[in-house]
């Protein structure tokens, strides 16, 4: 046995620590579509992963869950590659695909044999222009989503009152609603909304096409544009940016159910996103971490390790979002404690830790493990086109993705103080309490 | 800081040319390395048999509780040390206990290789298995336990192992329960660790960005230390599965069921053969049988699945599905068809080559990171199956022909060994 061909190349020799990135090749086609290579020849496999910038954000309101209604019927087949064909291929090449909705974006990958790669550029595009959906499809889809919902959300009372705490806190906009949509309206769409849904949306103008793995940007760029160039391209979504109002009233949310068998704490804040600053979002972020971040947090070694009174609590920031970003919280109390008095004990504990313990020591070895972590990203061939896909369409720019490092370099400790300082003023948060 | 790396890539253009090397350390240990040049990381898979089998009578739980105790600090870092010092040079260590076995994996950036290597020998070696770090670890493993017991899924795969693997080890959480695990004490932690961390029951993996004579010493360092040990922790056989139906009232709006049915141990003759049967029936994702029957023509269902569990001496079929409380039987009645029509009519021609042809193409997916190709090294030891295994295992799927698999299928596939676990309020047929 032999390794055939080790191939010696010098990819990039880096002094600064700054540097370390995908090296992302793009490319615009005249319709408007985006095609991003990661070239990565380590083993004779692609990943393709079709984003379009678009989730449960455009639906109007009464049809809630459209967009993942959609998502699953794009797996339904057309006219030239009727029902499972796509599917039914994939799996005869060994690969393996899926999919997912979320508020800002919806994204469908495939992994498999780069022998294939003309092929499964072919079938992405073909399902983009010429889905054949029937009444029957619809019908029979939708009991599936309904059984997805119960699956997810009426029998797990944690999901409940995760839905029921966005709602408080996103009273205005579309984060408020679920993706998979209320029970109500999923059961209302029609084939219709599908049909215009699917024609108004799924188009080049909406969509960034990822090749990651064994594929050179030239091939890709010639195949990408053989079988894109004919889709014309129709109007680019138009999102009616909505803003929430300041929260004047402090809600609490309680969930009580006799299957409860260990209370949670639960708060989510209203935040500032990567798309207001990057620069004071990495800020947040890193202050977050040192704050709330797994077993060696401020919280962590107050409450856990001090004084017992939760097995675990933490914290976290998603600001990748095109709305408002938020911070979530939780605790897990060894012993039954009133909602209001956990509340407390944090609140408290919050602002005297942004004081005194946010220090210099900290903060560099976040930023050293932030980095770690960028290393770590480019292990395998997915996850690059994960984090690419998802930034490019909550609206970063290629270059905001690949110089992070760069702007990670510069925060300093005051920068991550102020941001903790501002978060500790927010008043636009929800507390939940998930009891028996 | 100046970091300077140099990246190389390193290509598996051709299976049959997958190269790896059985190294040995100065001691004696074993291992399969794979020398990747293409990112800065050196990532180390590695197995000890044993896992939950081994845990105390009384004391469940003991083996998930020790391996949760072991970023928890050492002889000579804190806990908080410990965590430090992790974060400073980017290295992961994770256990976790299995039914079988006790997996790890470490991974380190390879600039940083001397220091993480010093942490995972002492994290292996010499953990501290201080009384304060006991505690606290043993109320977040009874908080998690009783988090499992409120979730509908888990409640439902804890509930099927107690009842389908009855007599059997297996039937035990992994987690314990919080009676055994507050009859858990320091003494007990540290004989289990040593019982445990055994050298003849280790198997190891690496992949990454070192050189041999390096990972040599590595490895010799982390795992030289430990002793060999007589005792078998071999798997017994499950010789009374449970079959027929189970049920455990919980008020919830669907019910989730569990099945179970007899498979085989990893390293059988026919485990290839019954691995492409059940990927007909219930493994391949949106090909199989049961999802395309279940979910896409029927709307039962979201999810529904079936795998195999292989240990070293014999294996089960699992599936499972969640559907609402008023679906319940239809849908066991639906699954009880499928395994019927595949025991009487067995599978199509197409569907074994579709099947052929996925096994043999989706083999290079374990080629894109470190870590997936020291898994693989790890798995293909700790399985026993073979040195040859990467230019074998083509020939063996290509050897299995229709009146192969057919007959195996007929033999081993059977509506009297099913068994289902429902948790929830079924309607009644």
């Amino acid at each position: 046995m032999k390794i055939v061909g080790i191939l010696f190349i010098l990819l990039f020799c880096f002094e600064s620590k700054s540097n370390i990135n995908f090296n992302a090749k793009s490319t615009t086609l005249e319709n408007g579509l985006r095609l991003i290579v990661v070239e990565n020849p380590r083993a004779p496999v692609v990943a393709q992963m079709m984003w379009y910038n678009f989730g449960s954000n455009i639906e109007q309101r009464g049809k809630s869950g459209l967009a993942h209604f959609m998502e699953h019927l794009m797996f339904k087949g057309t006219k030239k590659f009727p029902n499972s064909y796509y599917s039914d291929y994939l799996s005869k090449i060994g690969g393996s695909e899926n999919a997912f909705t979320s508020y800002d974006y919806t994204a469908y990958y495939q992994i498999f044999p780069s022998q294939h790669l003309e092929k499964i550029i072919e079938l992405e595009a073909d399902r983009m222009n010429n889905l054949t959906l029937t009444k029957k499809n619809v019908e029979i889809e939708k009991k599936v989503i309904l059984e997805e919902r119960f699956q997810r959300i009426e029998s797990d009372p944690s999901a409940q009152l995760d839905e029921s705490m966005r709602t408080v806190l996103f009273p205005n906009d579309y984060y408020g609603r679920p993706i998979i949509g209320w029970k109500h309206e999923i059961e209302n769409l029609s084939y219709d909304d599908v049909i215009d849904f699917y024609k108004e949306n799924y188009n080049p103008n909406n969509a960034i096409l990822i090749l990651s793995g064994d594929i050179k940007f030239k091939n890709a760029k010639k195949l990408v544009n053989k079988y894109y160039k004919s889709i014309n391209s129709s109007q680019k979504i138009k999102l009616n940016k909505l803003n929430n109002p300041d929260l004047k009233t402090s809600t609490n949310v309680e969930l009580s159910n006799e299957n409860v068998k260990q209370q949670i704490w639960k708060r989510i804040y209203r935040t500032k996103s990567y798309n207001d600053s990057m620069t004071q979002s990495i800020a947040l972020d890193l202050g977050m971490k040192i704050l709330a971040g797994g077993t060696s947090s401020l919280l962590y070694e107050e409450f856990v390790n001090k004084k017992k009174i939760f097995s675990m609590v933490g914290g976290f920031f998603q600001g990748l979002t095109k709305g408002n970003g938020y911070i979530y919280f939780y605790a897990i109390p060894n012993k039954k404690v009133e909602q209001s008095e956990i509340s407390d004990l944090l609140d408290k504990f919050i602002v005297q830790a942004i004081d005194e313990g946010i220090s210099e020591e900290k903060l560099i070895l976040e930023k050293k493990k932030y980095y770690f972590d960028s290393i770590y990203g480019m292990d395998g061939i997915l996850k690059p086109a994960e984090i690419i896909g998802e930034a490019l369409t909550i609206g970063l720019s290629l270059d905001d993705i690949e110089n992070w490092n760069d702007k990670l370099d510069k925060i300093n400790l005051e920068m991550v103080k102020k941001e903790l300082k501002e978060f500790s003023k927010n008043r636009n948060f929800v507390t939940g309490n998930l009891k028996n | 800081m100046r970091f300077i790396f140099l990246f190389f890539l390193l290509i598996f253009k051709n299976l049959d040319a997958f190269e790896y090397k059985n190294l040995k350390t100065n001691s004696g240990i074993e291992f399969w390395f794979v020398e990747d040049k293409s990112i800065p990381i050196v990532s180390v898979s590695f197995s000890f048999r044993g896992g939950s089998s081994i845990d105390i009578k009384d004391k469940n739980g003991i083996s998930n509780l020790m391996t949760s105790l072991l970023d928890e600090g050492t002889r000579n870092l804190t806990s908080k040390k410990f965590k430090n010092e992790m974060k400073m040079n980017g290295m992961k260590l994770s256990f976790s206990t299995q039914k079988d076995k006790i997996d790890g994996v470490f991974q380190i950036i390879s600039a940083q290789a001397k220091d993480g290597f010093d942490l995972f020998y002492e994290a292996l070696n010499h953990p501290s298995f201080n009384e304060v770090d006991i505690n606290r670890v043993k109320r977040q493993v009874i908080s998690s336990i009783k988090i499992d017991e409120s979730d509908l899924s888990t409640l439902a795969s804890n509930k099927f192992n107690q009842h389908f693997f009855k007599d059997h080890v297996f039937s035990n959480n992994i987690k314990g329960s919080e009676e055994s695990i507050k009859n858990i004490t320091r003494t007990d932690l540290v004989n289990f660790h040593k019982k445990s961390f055994v050298k003849n029951n280790l198997v190891i993996g690496v992949a990454g960005n070192i050189n041999v004579n390096k990972i040599k010493k590595y490895i010799e360092l982390v795992f030289g230390e430990l002793k060999d040990n007589q005792q078998n922790y071999s798997i017994k056989q499950f010789k009374a599965l449970s079959v027929g139906q189970k049920m455990f009232e919980m008020k919830t709006p669907q019910s989730s069921v569990l099945f179970g049915h007899p498979g085989l141990e990893r390293n059988n003759e026919n485990f290839f053969a019954l691995r492409i049967a059940n990927y007909i029936l219930g493994g391949g994702g949106f090909q199989s049988r049961l999802y395309k029957n279940i979910r896409e023509k029927k709307g039962l269902v979201y999810s529904i699945y079936s795998y195999l569990l292989s240990y070293e001496n014999d294996g089960v079929i699992v599936g499972g599905f969640q559907t609402r409380n008023k679906s319940v039987f239809q849908t066991i009645e639906n699954v009880k068809n499928e395994w019927k029509k595949l025991n009487k009519r067995g599978i199509t021609k197409n569907e074994l080559d579709n099947a052929k042809a996925y096994f043999n193409g989706s083999f290079t997916r374990n080629f894109t990171s470190t870590l997936s190709i020291a898994r693989l090294l790890q798995v293909v030891q700790y399985y026993e199956l073979g040195a040859d295994y990467f230019i074998k295992r083509e020939k063996i799927i290509n050897s299995l022909n229709l009146e192969k698999v057919n007959g195996i299928i007929s033999e081993y596939f059977s509506n009297e060994k099913l068994f289902f676990m429902i948790v929830g309020e079924p309607e009644k047929k």
